[in-house]
């Protein structure tokens, strides 16, 4: 008797095709540990100790006894951004899709684990034109609909000016089309940031971006509860 | 941060629009708004201040400020630009024993106070905001706290021991081990006593510097106010915001006040906090201010920072002329000097301790601007510099075990028990980093072995990839691990899974061309796949991806299935599409699978053995309702001249 198929789990198919959506415009797919330096979580990325926007990602921390500097399960993929900018001159263009982890109380809409996508480029005059331009491609193209991107001030210490995305789908019949929906935050990279990793903000600038994946399936598949995706239950992973 | 309309409106003036309009500028321009509710006849806005923004605009000024600059109007009335016309007073002392960590203390002593109730208005805007009135003095102190983001306190002026007439105050740090005695929460008459661990810093009153009170984060019983008060200390203060911080999270003492300090506000708001209370006090309280004693170390002021247009336009992607940017400048209070064509010199307004780089100046140019009127623009595309072989060789793992019919999962990376422990776990069971996926990997058949009808599945076939860490000499390590698992039996692993198994490991290593060394036990065989990649050839390109058509994802039902055999004999040339679609028709809705098990023909006939699995979303189904179920299955299936085996 023949074995059906099996079934690739929603959370990878959607990196699958995330990465060749921006592998199309050259954006590199990039990894970086999930057991990351508190300097690299936190420090390089501009948020100062002792500061409440540190409170903005609840965080895990190893035991003082088994690290050999202050450790934490890394709360963002953001990391990845100072660890590849340290080791390449720009032009710049990666993504990093990637497990992360936030010590907080799980729900429908939160988990402790999940997983998210990093977008970072750097160039000479690179602008929020650009971010508007490249997330407007993007999820025209993993929506497949044309779809518009519309910016809210925000902060994150690592992007200034930060900014809310949200899109809004603008054709097709689905349970989206027409809605404004809040998917991610972003701004343009923080020139403290930049000068960390020698790079020259005065000769350089560039923009970074970081969503959920698994919001993205919320919308995409229609999943009521994120949790559902790391549970194993095969009843979940085998309608995809 | 809930803020009143009508309180705004004193502030900003007619310009001022509705609750539904300032909602909308603040959301495009600014800050986050959760909504509008109507408390009594006002207005309250809750507005989500970003952190970059909590040090002015935690208050009702800040928001105000902030709504002038986005409507492009001045203040109609604005409690920092009033003049400062306190006089100073030497029947209060304040010593600092560490100006890093109090900058300023400034005290007011109010001669011939009256404690009584406030005036309906006040104690309407103090309800408003959900704050429950006391009496007019803590009401006081509590209403400037809210119109302009500085905390204040009232201390009972007699208590506070005298030298020669005057009333010592002083700032220093706890020694670990002391006690000070805190006002209860809401009024409660109970002590609160707190051991201090000598990082907090106090206030202290008297010649021997006896706590009064946790600095910047609650005040203590010991010159607390009573109905019969009549000679009053006010305290407004600029403190270390770590040093608060951590004294408010080390004792878990989160106050208005605390989450204000922790900001840095403006140092120079204490005074203009004294001016406003002063003019308060005396029409609520009767209360004659007899001066003010400011203790104060001013640090070095910023620099002014150089704003060149060009930075503005090149980071926004928007062509503003120069003085189109001056103008924006202008709008938030800034002070603006042109050095060159272009290039400006900026000081921010005292209260905007946020704006200290270029960068700032280009946010509040762009969200004053608006931010809609940035145009999209697609970076040029260019070729891939680089593939990445996990990614790559993941997806190629991926591919060829759905093939063989394996299904991906990704599980916890908590468990139990393992070798590298988190300092602070979220659960006495997720206390451990996984270091091998082998445990989740066999709770994974387990679970899913119970499903196998539901799935219409004979075997349980799964596999991860996945991060698992271990702890080494230089500290935690990671790599990623592949791990796969087979299950043909719901009681536990038999030898069959591991024959199976090996199969499927055989098919996967053909593929990547490679064989890797597989820990292999008990059906479930896990591989150290970073070190696989690594000895694979750098790949030069990814697979083209094909778009899947779009899945709608239902719900599992958390209820149990049922499963029922069904074979019958059928006419040779019958369609066994037409035999299962009249199977689906009958059962309905409750039929959530349907798996042919077993086909033959023989003398002209076929048999189809299915097996049939029933599911109610909402509920347990009962056998009988699956037997009522049957029965109608059983008669068309004979209408139709069909036999059942």
């Amino acid at each position: 008797m023949n074995i059906p198929r099996g079934h690739q789990h929603p959370i990878t198919q959607m990196i699958t095709e995330i990465n060749s959506i921006f592998s199309e415009i050259g954006f590199v797919f990039t990894e970086g540990p999930e057991a990351e330096t508190e300097a690299y979580n936190f420090d390089r990325l501009n948020v100062p100790k002792d500061h409440p926007s540190r409170d903005m990602q609840d965080t895990f921390w190893f035991k003082s006894t088994d690290v050999l500097e202050p450790m934490v399960l890394r709360t963002h993929t953001s990391p990845v951004q100072a660890r590849y900018m340290e080791k390449h001159e720009p032009p710049i263009r990666i993504i990093v899709p990637g497990k992360v982890f936030r010590n907080e109380a799980t729900d429908a809409t939160h988990e402790a684990q999940f997983y998210q996508l990093e977008g970072l480029y750097i160039d000479k005059d690179v602008h929020l034109g650009h971010l508007k331009g490249t997330l407007e491609y993007f999820f025209s193209r993993f929506f497949s609909g044309k779809t518009e991107v519309r910016f809210r001030p925000s902060f994150f210490p690592f992007v200034e000016p930060g900014v809310e995305v949200d899109m809004r789908l603008l054709e097709g019949n689905g349970k989206l089309v027409g809605k404004w929906i809040e998917v991610m935050g972003a701004g343009m990279v923080h020139p403290n940031v930049l000068r960390g990793c020698n790079i020259d903000p005065a000769h350089y600038s560039g923009f970074a971006f970081g969503m959920g994946i698994d919001r993205l399936g919320v919308m995409k598949y229609g999943v009521e509860d994120v949790r559902d995706y790391y549970t194993g239950d095969l009843r979940f992973v085998n309608q995809f | 941060m809930k803020v009143v309309h009508s309180w705004l409106k004193e502030y900003v003036g007619e310009a001022l629009p509705e609750a539904d309009r300032v909602e909308e500028l603040l959301t495009f321009h600014a800050f986050e708004v959760e909504g509008t509710e109507l408390v009594g006849e006002e207005s309250v806005i809750e507005v989500k201040v970003l952190p970059d923004r909590a040090s002015d605009c935690l208050s009702h000024r800040g928001i105000a400020r902030e709504l002038g600059s986005i409507l492009n109007v001045p203040l109609q009335s604005d409690p920092l630009t009033v003049p400062i016309t306190l006089p100073s007073t030497d029947k209060v002392s304040v010593a600092i024993s560490d100006t890093n960590a109090c900058p300023r203390f400034t005290a007011t002593l109010f001669a011939n106070i009256t404690i009584q109730e406030s005036p309906q208005w006040l104690q309407q805007r103090l309800l408003a905001l959900g704050q429950r009135p006391i009496n007019n003095v803590v009401d006081a102190t509590n209403y400037v706290m809210f119109a302009l983001g500085q905390p204040m306190h009232a201390y009972d002026a007699d208590k506070i021991p005298q030298v020669d007439g005057v009333r010592h105050l002083g700032v220093r740090f706890a020694s670990a081990g002391e006690t000070v005695s805190l006002l209860a929460e809401g009024g409660k008459n109970e002590d609160r006593v707190v051991t201090l661990q000598g990082t907090e810093l106090l206030i202290t009153a008297g010649a021997n510097d006896g706590p009064i009170g946790l600095a910047g984060v609650k005040g203590g019983r010991f010159a607390e106010l009573t109905p019969t008060t009549k000679h009053i200390i006010i305290e407004a203060a600029h403190f270390d915001p770590a040093t608060i911080r951590k004294t408010a999270r080390r004792h878990n003492i989160l106050t208005d006040a605390s989450k204000r300090f922790e900001n840095a506000p403006a140092v120079q708001l204490p005074l203009y906090a004294q001016q406003m209370i002063a003019t308060l006090l005396q029409d609520i309280a009767g209360g004659e201010c007899q001066g003010i004693c400011d203790v104060y170390a001013p640090k070095a002021a910023l620099p002014p920072v150089t704003v060149s247009v060009a930075t503005v336009r090149r980071l926004l992607g928007l062509s503003l002329t120069a003085s189109e940017v001056e103008q924006f400048l202008l709008r938030i209070g800034a002070k603006v000097t042109t050095i060159q064509e272009g290039v400006f010199s900026v000081e921010a307004p005292f209260e905007r301790t946020d704006l200290v780089g270029e960068e700032n100046y280009v946010d509040e140019v762009g969200r004053l601007h608006g931010l809609s009127a940035i145009e999209g623009v697609m970076p040029t595309a260019v070729p891939l510099r680089e593939i990445n072989s996990l990614q790559y060789y993941s997806d190629r793992v991926r591919v060829a075990l759905v093939e063989l019919g394996f299904s991906e999962v990704i599980t916890s990376s908590f468990q139990k028990k393992g070798e590298v422990q988190l300092q602070n776990a979220l659960a006495s069971d997720k206390s451990y980093l996984r270091d091998t996926l082998r445990s989740t990997i066999t709770t994974v058949l387990d679970t899913n072995h119970a499903y196998a009808d539901r799935l219409g599945l004979t075997a349980i076939r799964v596999f991860e990839i996945g991060t698992v860490f271990h702890k080494t000499s230089e500290g935690v390590s990671e790599h990623v691990a592949l791990t796969m698992g087979v299950r043909t039996k719901g009681n536990g692993y038999t030898a069959k899974d591991d024959v199976l198994l090996r199969e499927s490991i055989v098919a996967l290593e053909a593929v990547l061309g490679v064989s890797g060394e597989w820990q292999l036990e008990k059906g479930v065989a896990e591989l150290h796949f970073s070190a696989l990649v690594a000895s694979l050839p750098v790949p030069t390109a990814y697979h083209p991806f094909s778009k899947q058509a779009d899945v709608t994802y239902q719900k599992v039902s958390p209820f149990p299935a049922i499963s029922r055999d069904i074979a019958l004999f059928v006419p040779a040339n019958e369609q066994v599409e037409i035999v299962a679609t009249e199977l689906v028709n009958t059962a309905g809705a409750l039929l959530v699978r349907h798996t042919l098990f077993d086909t033959y023909t023989k003398e002209g006939r076929t048999s189809y053995a299915f097996r049939l699995v029933f599911q109610a979303p909402d509920r347990t189904l009962t056998d009988d309702e699956v037997a009522t179920i049957m029965e109608q299955i059983y008669h068309v299936v004979q209408q139709k001249g069909w036999e059942v085996r």
